[in-house]
């Protein structure tokens, strides 16, 4: 089962669909989480990901803004979207009955 | 991102790989970064690296299971080596400082073999077990240099098995394959000289664990064999093909 980082990587780089790189999911990260994200644990948990399977990572095109250097880009796996979603399923299942669950579901109905 | 820190970011990511290295500068570059989120972005990345090396056993056999106690039981082979030179050259006695206290020539000579050979194996082992960390297996291998400074012989005595086993680590490192005859022409004739030592009641108990990396060489070499080609000599082998 996925832990909680590689799943928010996952789903954002999903998201992000052929943009999805280092920088970009960085940010985009640190935008919807509200934390920091160093580069350090992005990196090794995009590594890690990748030595699963769930992830397939490779060089981009260098661009000059990056002062001629390559971006490494990131595309979720079908193996990746199966682990997100059973990661999701079983958050789902197990946030049932949770008391901030009802109190949410009381609130919007 | 101000222009004068970018030589000090550029070179603290040498300690990255050089892929990562252009694509970490390039992502600095993109995200106009401060010096300091940089450095701390380049620092975070190479200490995650370093660690996750640690996370494989490999590192832990280098430097606690084949570098400690090899360069602990090396120099005392030194120290034991030097001790008998000096009894038989110069007639000085150091006392509880060599086997028996009355090896001649002969097993001078296989203590000296022994020596190099052990040193040598344990070089290689512990430079082809695990390359990334090998500072850290030679600043375990330093250590038991403390528990000998008060040997009888200089430091330097001690030390008679570092040359063999910097070329043993050096050629490890390297990657340098051993053909599978060579390696077992190797380990047997260390049992050999190790069982004729022992029988001549010229060798510590503790010693045999030096018999480990020679084997391990064996091992070693037989896992990599090309489909079971075992060419004495790898340049004959490899003109032979």
């Amino acid at each position: 089962m996925l832990g909680e980082f590689e799943y928010v990587l996952i789903t954002t780089a999903a998201g992000l669909g052929e943009n999805a790189y280092g920088v970009a999911i960085r940010d985009e990260i640190e935008a919807s989480i509200q934390r920091t994200c160093s580069m350090g644990a992005l990196y090794t948990t995009i590594d890690r990901l990748e030595a699963k399977g769930l992830l397939k990572t490779w060089v981009g095109d260098a661009t000059p803004q990056r002062g001629g250097r390559g971006k490494r880009m990131v595309r979720v796996t079908p193996h990746g979207v199966r682990a997100a979603k059973q990661f999701y399923d079983s958050v789902l299942r197990i946030s049932r009955g949770a008391s901030w669950v009802e109190t949410r579901m009381g609130g919007t109905s | 991102m101000n222009a004068s820190a970018w030589p000090l970011l550029e070179l603290s990511t040498k300690l990255l790989d050089p892929e990562e290295r252009e694509v970490v500068l390039g992502d600095l570059l993109e995200t106009h970064a401060t010096a300091w989120r940089g450095l701390l972005d380049i620092f975070s990345l190479v200490m995650h690296r370093r660690a996750g090396l640690w996370r494989d056993p490999r590192p832990w056999v280098a430097g606690f299971v084949v570098a400690l106690p090899s360069s602990y039981l090396l120099m005392g082979a030194s120290s034991s080596v030097t001790c008998t030179y000096q009894r038989l050259m110069h007639h000085r006695v150091f006392v509880e400082h060599s086997p028996t206290g009355h090896e001649g020539f002969l097993l001078l000579l296989c203590h000296v073999l022994l020596l190099i050979a052990w040193s040598w194996a344990a070089g290689y082992t512990v430079g082809s077990v695990s390359r990334r960390t090998l500072w850290a297996s030679v600043v375990l291998a330093a250590v038991p240099s403390l528990n000998f400074l008060c040997a009888p012989v200089s430091g330097l005595c001690l030390l008679l098995f570092l040359p063999p086993a910097m070329l043993g680590v050096w050629r490890g490192w390297q990657g340098s394959r051993i053909s599978f005859r060579a390696a077992s022409v190797f380990a047997l004739t260390v049992t050999v000289l190790m069982i004729s030592a022992w029988t001549n009641d010229a060798l510590w108990i503790a010693n045999w664990a030096l018999l480990c990396p020679a084997w391990y060489l064996v091992a070693r070499a037989r896992r990599s064999r090309p489909n079971g080609g075992d060419g004495f000599w790898p340049m004959r082998h490899a003109r032979a093909q």
